[in-house]
């Protein structure tokens, strides 16, 4: 008998895989690497917003039991209050389940909803999340092509080409990781219409919706189709950089008899744990009201506003390099146009930059793009040491790429 | 194509079921209900530990990032200095893996290590957590009998007759959920032995070590076999009353090549969720190392001692009950002597004349329709008025 499970095989992060441990190598041995390989914004210096702090403590004696199935009461109050004023319509309270870290919930769905022989269709690129929990539940990714001369918009006639009989539900993470852009309203409704004439069941993972740039806006799936069956994500990992707390939850909309369907199904599962860690269930209502944190992150003169000007100003002056402008999130998703033919393996370029430069990256293949040209920047250090970072790989390329 | 996956049917509600529900409607209609079905000490006014408060509000900027894949170091140096204090051998600091609960402990190690067609041996009567998990990722759960008139130890003839070349891992849940007993030392060498001669894997659930009454000394499997895989899972939701924080953790010990496969797996899926919740892991040091806290209530005096002690003086008024005296845990596991046709509609009808919510042995994989647990958590005299009102119910099937 196997002492572990076949499963596995099937499993991986490149965001935590070879690389990154070689970087945790390099730093055992005293060297000094900048680790651009997660959006984790703590590393970088961000602190915790005050409202959240001051509501922790001051309900730090409600977090000590378990919470409900779901989760607590005016935590869902306050993300009900939230996606309502988003604009969507057909979901209640009880539709709404909180989960350790969106990590947690998309686990959930995929214990909840997908089947052997079931297909999902997932973006390529694509965070490595949802891609190991729909092979964990025996169903098999199917990757559809976002369009990078469309500002990284999915290819919609691509989407219709790979729909089977067996095809169960599309994934849309928008804004984008490792992208970083905003899909247009335009193509959401065509995505939309497929999912309609297909039966097909939408995962519309929003975690990054209100760290936008640029005075744009993101427009929730679940608004612009009332009437399908949406399962929406967020968060508060990114917008109050809270990624440690573990705080991601789920939305269910749509027509009452599937939502009704799916709801019962997830309690089953979500009951399997009991709850969600209470603590960070705390401050959801606090950190939701605390929209001058995010926004002050992301106007002029912010962090990530000012980190995204120093990279693009980094990277127009590396030759055979060119990148689209992200309108949101941290991430920038930059394509080596030149010479990429010379790039056999990009998980070998992203070793060969981190042992020269000691700066850490993932590679396109890490988010399942099929050819070794791309490669994701977070852009979370202060814009300085990004400048830095970003000539350093710009100088690697130009070296090791002719 | 079917809406909901097939595997959601096998999923076993346990102590969140169909009654768990009926008794959130009771309070909506303004009933109060006694929920005895689970071991939340906070919901009966348990207070966090002040050693717990202190690290949480000094530390807590560190809680803002993602911690390692296995955990933050300091905690796990904690752990470490914990079970290797308790007897346990062979294992390092990379080899503990902290987790949201015991509950994503236990999803990650049947995350890892099941095939479909492997057989699970668990204990009946059973916490359904393990099993839900086994059935999750396509392994069959294969019920051994905890013997009541053994002290609720495991019997071993009985698991011995159902190790089959399919058998992978052996579930012990010690001390117990739902009994509260404590295994003997003989019965855990003897499980040791098994697994030795059938190359299982030992998977010893012990969240309850620190909390045995009567001066009694829980026995971590992992500290009587060095050549057997081990993976002891352990956290601080009952020892600190932190249920909410979900803090868990496991320790793989035993033969190094071993140890390091399934270390691989484990941090293979450990990686897919990136880090458990990094603010209860800032709390461990100082938890683990307050044994006051848990101490006060296991003494003569403490809340635990005193509501066992008062549930057993009631329990023995009852006409038709029997039971086992718990050494451990908040748990005990009455045995009713009368006929009982379906005792998912006994607690239920108990419920609704009583407002009193328990789970039945049914909730716990026990074939036979004659136990309930009592949950020891609300303070004396309202467990005095459950209990009689148990036994007054009871009296009048």
């Amino acid at each position: 008998m196997a002492l572990v499970a076949e499963r596995m095989a099937g499993i991986g992060s490149d965001i935590r895989g070879k690389n990154f441990w070689a970087a945790l190598d390099l730093e055992k041995q005293g060297q000094k690497v900048l680790k651009l390989n997660t959006g984790n914004p703590a590393a970088f210096g961000f602190k915790m917003p005050e409202s959240v702090r001051e509501a922790l403590i001051a309900n730090l004696d409600r977090s000590v039991g378990y919470s409900d199935v779901r989760g607590m009461i005016d935590a869902r109050q306050a993300i009900f209050d939230y996606h309502k004023a988003k604009g969507i319509e057909d979901f209640d309270i009880d539709d709404i389940f909180i989960g350790n870290g969106v990590s947690e919930i998309a686990s959930m769905i995929a214990t909840a909803l997908f089947d052997k022989g079931e297909e999902v269709l997932v973006p390529s690129p694509c965070y490595s999340l949802w891609t190991n929990e729909i092979i964990l539940s025996d169903a098999k990714p199917v990757y559809y092509k976002c369009d990078e001369s469309n500002h990284w918009n999915p290819d919609v006639e691509h989407i219709k080409s790979l729909i089977t009989p067996k095809t169960k539900a599309i994934l849309l993470i928008n804004p984008n990781n490792p992208t970083g852009v905003l899909y247009s309203n335009d193509v959401l409704l065509e995505i939309a219409e497929i999912a309609r004439q297909n039966n097909m069941m939408i995962l519309s993972d929003e975690i990054y919706d209100r760290l936008v740039f640029d005075g744009k806006e993101h427009t929730t799936m679940a608004k612009l189709a009332p009437d399908l069956t949406i399962l929406t994500m967020n968060g508060l990992s990114k917008s109050h950089v809270l990624c440690g707390f573990r705080c991601g939850w789920m939305v269910i909309s749509g027509p009452e008899a599937a939502r009704k369907e799916i709801n019962e199904a997830l309690l089953k599962v979500a009951s399997i744990r009991l709850g969600a860690n209470s603590i960070m269930q705390t401050i959801i209502p606090a950190a939701l009201a605390d929209t001058e944190y995010p926004n002050s992150m992301i106007q002029p003169g912010g962090r990530l506003y000012e980190q995204r000007k120093a990279t693009c100003e980094e990277l127009d002056k590396i030759p055979g390099v060119s990148y689209v402008k992200n309108d949101g999130a941290m991430y920038i998703f930059p394509k080596i146009d030149k010479g990429a033919e010379q790039i056999a393996n990009d998980k070998q370029f992203a070793y060969d930059l981190l042992m020269d430069k000691h700066v850490l990256i993932v590679p396109g293949s890490g988010f399942k793009w099929d050819a070794p040209d791309h490669f994701r920047i977070v852009m979370l250090p202060e814009a300085e040491i990004l400048r830095d970072a970003v000539r350093k790989m710009g100088d690697f390329i130009t070296k090791n790429i002719k | 194509m079917e809406l909901i996956a097939n595997r959601v049917e096998t999923i076993g509600t346990g102590t969140r079921g169909k009654n768990y529900w009926a008794a959130l409607d009771l309070e909506r209609q303004g009933k109060e209900v006694l929920k005895l079905n689970s071991g939340n000490p906070a919901a009966f006014g348990f207070k966090m530990p002040e050693s717990v408060e202190r690290a949480v509000t000094q530390n807590l900027h560190r809680a803002l990032g993602y911690s390692d894949l296995r955990g933050f170091a300091e905690a796990r140096e904690a752990i470490y200095e914990y079970h290797v204090g308790r007897g346990v051998k062979n294992f390092n600091i990379e080899d503990i893996f902290i987790g949201n609960g015991v509950s994503e402990v236990a999803s990650m190690i049947a995350t890892a290590l099941f095939n479909k067609g492997d057989e699970f041996l668990v204990p009946s009567p059973c916490y359904s957590l393990w099993t839900n998990e086994a059935a999750l990722n396509d392994a069959t759960s294969v019920y051994y009998k905890c013997d009541e008139s053994n002290h609720w130890n495991p019997d071993v003839e009985h698991i011995k007759s159902l190790v089959t070349k399919n058998t992978k891992a052996i579930l012990l849940i010690n001390p117990n959920n739902p009994t509260g007993v404590l295994y003997s030392k003989e019965v855990l060498e003897e499980i040791a032995k098994l697994a030795r001669e059938n190359n299982l894997i030992i998977i010893a659930d012990e969240i309850y070590d620190r909390l045995v009454f009567d001066g009694k000394r829980h026995i971590p499997m992992a500290s009587i076999t060095e050549d057997v895989l081990v993976i002891t899972a352990n956290g601080l939701s009952k020892s600190h009353c932190l249920c909410g924080f979900r803090c868990g953790w496991l320790v793989i010990s035993g033969p190094a090549q071993m140890r390091e496969r399934v270390n691989e797996a484990i941090l293979k899926v450990a990686s897919i969720r990136l880090g458990a919740n990094s603010i209860m892991q800032i709390a461990i040091p100082a938890a683990l190392s307050d044994s006051q806290y848990t101490n006060q209530m296991i003494e003569k005096g403490g809340r635990l001692y005193e509501q066992r002690a008062v549930t057993c003086e009631e329990l023995n008024k009852i006409d038709g009950i029997s039971y086992v005296k718990n050494d451990a845990a908040m748990y005990v596991f009455p045995k009713i002597h009368k006929e009982i046709a379906d005792d998912k509609k006994f607690t239920y009808d108990l419920l609704m004349e009583k407002q009193v919510l328990v789970v039945p042995g049914s909730g716990f994989m026990w074939e036979t329709c004659d136990h309930f647990r009592i949950v020891m958590l609300p303070e004396v005299e309202a467990l005095r008025k459950a209990v009689r009102e148990m036994g007054d119910f009871i009296s009048k099937l």
